[in-house]
């Protein structure tokens, strides 16, 4: 089968296309033959060696597909069925063996290419709105880069609860998109300091949730612009890793909570993992959250969507389609 | 503030002619340090602001907070009388008061200056105490009752069947937070010094105890959890046991500081919850969860209830004379005594 090999790790370059042999199936996995697989920046880390795994490695952590031959004590599909997953390598490639707990239905009304998208940005935007901190209608929440991935998911989620949705975005162009996508009040900050808007914003009572994806630039400032008793959910780092803070801060600013969650401790069990996709699904049938698929790229252009992806240009999903 | 009643030698101004001037006795600290730069001094009986009562002080409870001002490791300016809770009877009040009487009985926290015969408090810090209860009973469940109360409700809202690790399970904290945490139906862990004060947690509720001077907390919760974890930590103790209480909680779960009797802990670096299972971490303090009046009183009234109705009982260690006020810093901080420490004016 063709895949995507990193022999070593490095930039865009060091993603080549190999051929490689199709994979069998252990005992507890399924073999899926890929229709479409989710391009994310955590696949940047990896070829990057940000996030170590042993060399050589095929990247990819989401897609969708057919399943094409299952293990002996794989129960949970069966030959034919279409199935998407999230948070297990190599999935740039014509096909991947996944452990088949992880491998969950795809509903009619849902296609391939939007199930690969909506696997880690919309179980992620789902888990932060609903569980991390679960918004309630009339309460107000800031999303960093809301205009990204995650981020314009998360608005619409929050949007739909009822909740107040203070967005930051850099450009004009990312503004016009969160607004699509519900956001009340958009601070370009770029142009703005967003603590000094988002207290203008609010007649100087603090927001009840900071969901930051942006890290070390937004922690402090996001800390400032809470509400007593509101919540500081970092679920990312792109501008890098937030330092480590004095906990004396959290009293002083208010009896704050922070958390540092992560998709795998939101999708631990095979049901949780069921029911978050279930309910993404859900949202994606009736409507009520759009996914903006931006671009597909040939597998063989993995080195290109990278680029793109890194380059921030994109403001969209992007899928390899092997 | 409240500094310049104990101003020396102070001239009656001519709006004040008329207003008797007396003297009571206080504990002042004229400069930080030891227990024993609390001396018992005489200095005027203080007058009402506008919106102040003045309260008979018939009890002060002796807390840890006190312990750091006196210290120096919280600022106030010098000299200051110490004390922040207390209970007694309205004496005095101010023009702009509303609802209080002279002769009603109340206790309070947050109001510096309590380590006195009387103390001159703003209305809004007052709580009527109710019949029932006791004035020792009124000033243990104000820091302590309220912390506790607030812990178990809202800084992580404790709910049937969750398991809770209470570090310091015999402090004046601990056992209501023991006892309450038992009455919602939680599995209580406690963690404790000595087995006395395991026993004094167990018959508080705490289905478990561990005497932390003798077994690893982290290892026992383990066994005991089944290597699950606990979903909350409330833990008062600080930098003593905070890494270990990363490892000790279930997927998703909450760390609530509410004190740092062991020391500051050091900065966190947020990437470490993330690592240790998606984990919540708070530093709360007692003033952000009785911020408007309503939520104050709901608080103490709960609080009352549940000890008229004898659900949490109140315990008191030790009462002083006011003038041994020194003694009782010594034994709060030899952490020798379980339960509430009070002063008698």
């Amino acid at each position: 089968m063709q895949a995507i090999q990193v022999k070593q790790t490095g930039g865009p370059e060091a993603m080549e296309l190999v051929e490689l042999p199709v994979p069998e199936p252990n005992a507890s996995e399924a073999v899926v033959k890929l229709t479409a697989s989710g391009v994310n920046f955590i696949d940047v880390y990896h070829r990057e060696g940000r996030y170590k795994v042993p060399l050589p490695f095929t990247p990819g952590q989401e897609g969708a597909g057919q399943v094409v031959a299952v293990g002996s004590d794989a129960k949970s599909v069966k030959i034919g069925d279409s199935v998407a997953w999230t948070a297990t390598l190599g999935s740039y490639a014509e096909y991947v063996a996944v452990p088949a707990d992880r491998l969950v239905p795809i509903p009619p009304g849902v296609t391939d290419q939007q199930a690969a998208a909506a696997m880690l940005q919309g179980m992620t935007a789902h888990y932060l709105a609903h569980d991390t901190y679960p918004l309630k209608r009339g309460e107000t929440a800031l999303v960093h880069a809301a205009a990204g991935g995650v981020g314009s998911l998360l608005v619409q989620m929050a949007h739909n609860i009822g909740a107040r949705v203070l967005a930051t975005v850099s450009t004009e162009e990312k503004a016009k998109l969160a607004r699509q996508a519900g956001a009340d009040e958009i601070i370009l900050y770029s142009r703005v300091d967003f603590e000094a808007e988002t207290k203008r914003l609010m007649d100087g009572k603090g927001v009840d949730v900071v969901y930051d994806s942006v890290g070390k630039t937004t922690f402090e400032k996001g800390l400032n612009v809470l509400r007593p008793r509101g919540m500081m959910a970092l679920f990312g780092g792109s501008s890098g890793a937030v330092p480590p803070f004095d906990l004396i801060q959290l009293s002083q600013k208010g009896s704050l909570y922070v958390t540092r969650p992560t998709l795998g401790n939101y999708i631990a069990t095979r049901e949780e993992l069921l029911a978050r996709s279930g309910a993404v699904f859900a949202m994606i049938t009736s409507g009520t959250l759009k996914l903006r698929i931006q671009h597909t790229y040939p597998l063989a252009e993995a080195e290109r969507a990278h680029r793109e992806l890194e380059g921030r240009k994109t403001t969209g999903k992007l899928l390899l389609i092997p | 503030m409240h500094w310049s009643f104990v101003r020396k030698k102070r001239r009656p101004k001519d709006d004040e002619l008329g207003v008797i001037e007396t003297i009571m006795k206080a504990i002042r600290v004229q400069h930080i340090g030891g227990p024993d730069v609390m001396e018992l001094a005489e200095v005027p009986t203080p007058q009402p602001k506008a919106s102040e009562a003045v309260v008979k002080v018939n009890v002060a409870g002796v807390n840890s907070i006190d312990g750091q001002f006196r210290d120096g490791r919280l600022r106030t300016p010098l000299p200051f009388i110490p004390g922040q809770e207390g209970a007694g009877v309205v004496t005095a009040v101010g023009p702009q008061v509303k609802a209080l009487r002279v002769g009603d009985r109340v206790a309070w926290s947050g109001t510096l200056g309590s380590y006195a015969e009387y103390v001159a408090a703003p209305e809004e810090h007052l709580v009527p105490v109710p019949a029932a209860i006791s004035d020792d009973q009124a000033t243990a469940a104000m820091m302590h009752g309220l912390t506790a109360h607030y812990l178990v409700t809202d800084a992580h809202k404790l709910k049937a069947g969750e398991t809770a690790l209470v570090h310091a399970a015999a402090g004046g904290v601990g056992l209501m937070v023991v006892q309450m945490a038992h009455a919602i139906g939680a599995r209580v862990i406690g963690t404790a010094s000595s087995d006395d004060k395991a026993q004094l947690a167990r018959e508080a509720g705490a289905d478990e105890v561990i005497v932390f001077t003798r077994q690893d907390f982290e290892t026992e919760v383990k066994r005991i959890t089944g290597s699950k974890g606990v979903e909350v930590v409330y833990d008062g103790v600080g930098r003593a046991t905070f890494e270990k209480n990363l490892n000790v909680m279930r997927l998703r779960g909450m760390l609530v500081v509410y004190g740092m009797s062991s020391g500051a802990v050091p900065p966190v670096d947020p990437a470490k919850l993330s690592e240790k299972g998606s984990l919540y971490m708070a530093r709360t303090t007692l003033a952000h969860f009785t911020a408007t009046r309503e939520e104050l009183l709901a608080r103490t009234s709960a609080l009352f209830s549940m000890i008229a109705d004898g659900k949490l009982k109140v315990r008191i260690a030790k009462k002083y004379p006011l003038a041994e006020a020194a003694q009782a810093h010594r034994d709060m901080e030899a952490r020798t005594l379980a339960g509430k420490l009070l002063l008698v004016p």
